[in-house]
């Protein structure tokens, strides 16, 4: 009987995943929360004044961590105006973390995806060059 | 025998709530929006709660006023160019709406800026340009501050000036509707995405009233 309830709570788990339609359910949520509000829920931006994750081409990886960890800013100016473009720094996010939320942004927005090794998420954050 | 006449009778019963069922939503979804806000009688007529008159400068300089829209219905919302928080998702949800009825002239878009020292004329339209939208469809207006925020009220959106809120200022994320006597009919949450097809909806709803005798 136990060994039955045990199989069913396996199945319904296993099932409840494979209906998950992103493997990254950390980097989703973080992606939510910390992203989405700017680069928007489908990852499409705001016209010119927030970028867009969506891309047919592989992505920079170190270059997203330093921009992720230091942040961004520019400026789009015309003849008698400017407006500010500045994305702020999550700095206190693990390197296991910035990992799931860069896998999670390519598993659902560019096809070309390749998944990022925590290691290599290391890797870059120690390379960057505004975190120093 | 006497089931079967149980039986009956259930599924003639079940019959019936249906058909009021579909009668009574298909009812509903014909009626007219509400008219949102607080009604008075004056001569045994009602008196709707109606948005004050305005004037505004456009991102092109143009003096938009309620005059100018009373032959449009028309969202509104209130943003600041520089705004961290809310605004980007509420440009979103009003992009949405901008691209519904991007082919209908009878719909015009406003976001009112609640930052107007720095969102000067220039500034909304390099704003609107980097939007890439249609600068006669949807104005970013400019004007002064402490009017804008009594303003907001008549919209039932609360904008205040707040040291403590991100980017210096608080402001509900609504979405409005406004009928073509500058009566609001309906409105949505601009920071909830599902919230966007109802309110398309009823701006067709809305369009259907306002233009049934022209």
């Amino acid at each position: 009987m136990t060994k039955k309830i045990f199989f069913a709570i396996i199945l319904s788990a296993l099932l409840y995943y494979s209906c998950e339609n992103t493997p990254y359910v950390q980097g989703q949520f973080l992606y939510e929360n910390k992203c989405a509000n700017c680069h928007q829920s489908n990852g499409e931006g705001l016209g010119n004044l927030v970028p867009s994750l969506r891309s047919d081409k592989p992505a920079d990886i170190s270059s997203w961590v330093c921009i992720i960890t230091g942040g961004k800013k520019d400026t789009i100016a015309s003849d008698n105006s400017f407006l500010v473009r500045e994305m702020p720094a999550f700095k206190n996010l693990s390197p296991t973390e910035l990992a799931n939320i860069i896998n999670y942004v390519n598993h659902s927005f560019r096809p070309e995806f390749k998944e990022t090794t925590i290691k290599e998420i290391q890797t870059y954050v120690a390379e960057c060059v505004n975190n120093q | 025998m006497d089931l079967k006449y149980h039986e009956m009778k259930l599924w003639f019963f079940l019959g019936i709530s249906g058909i009021m069922l579909i009668y009574g939503c298909k009812n509903s979804s014909d009626d007219k929006l509400p008219y949102l806000g607080h009604k008075t009688m004056v001569d045994g007529q009602p008196v709707y709660h109606k948005i004050r008159p305005y004037r505004y400068l456009n991102q092109d300089s143009i003096w938009i006023s309620d005059d100018t829209l009373k032959n449009y219905v028309y969202v509104a919302d209130f943003f600041f160019t520089s705004c961290p928080s809310i605004c980007p998702k509420v440009m979103k949800e009003m992009t949405r709406i901008y691209e519904a009825f991007k082919d209908e002239p009878r719909v015009k878009l406003l976001s009112f800026t609640i930052d107007p020292v720095r969102d000067n004329v220039p500034r909304l339209k390099l704003y609107a340009d980097n939007l890439g939208i249609n600068h006669d469809k949807w104005y970013f207006l400019t004007g002064e501050k402490e009017f804008t925020f009594e303003l907001a009220n008549d919209f039932f959106v609360v904008a205040l000036e707040d040291p403590e809120a991100p980017g210096g200022f608080d402001h509900s994320g609504k979405i409005i509707l406004v009928d073509r006597e500058g009566h609001v009919r309906s409105f949505s949450e601009g920071t909830d995405a599902s919230q966007t097809p109802r309110l398309i909806e009823d701006i067709k709803k809305l369009l259907r009233e306002s233009f049934a005798n022209d």
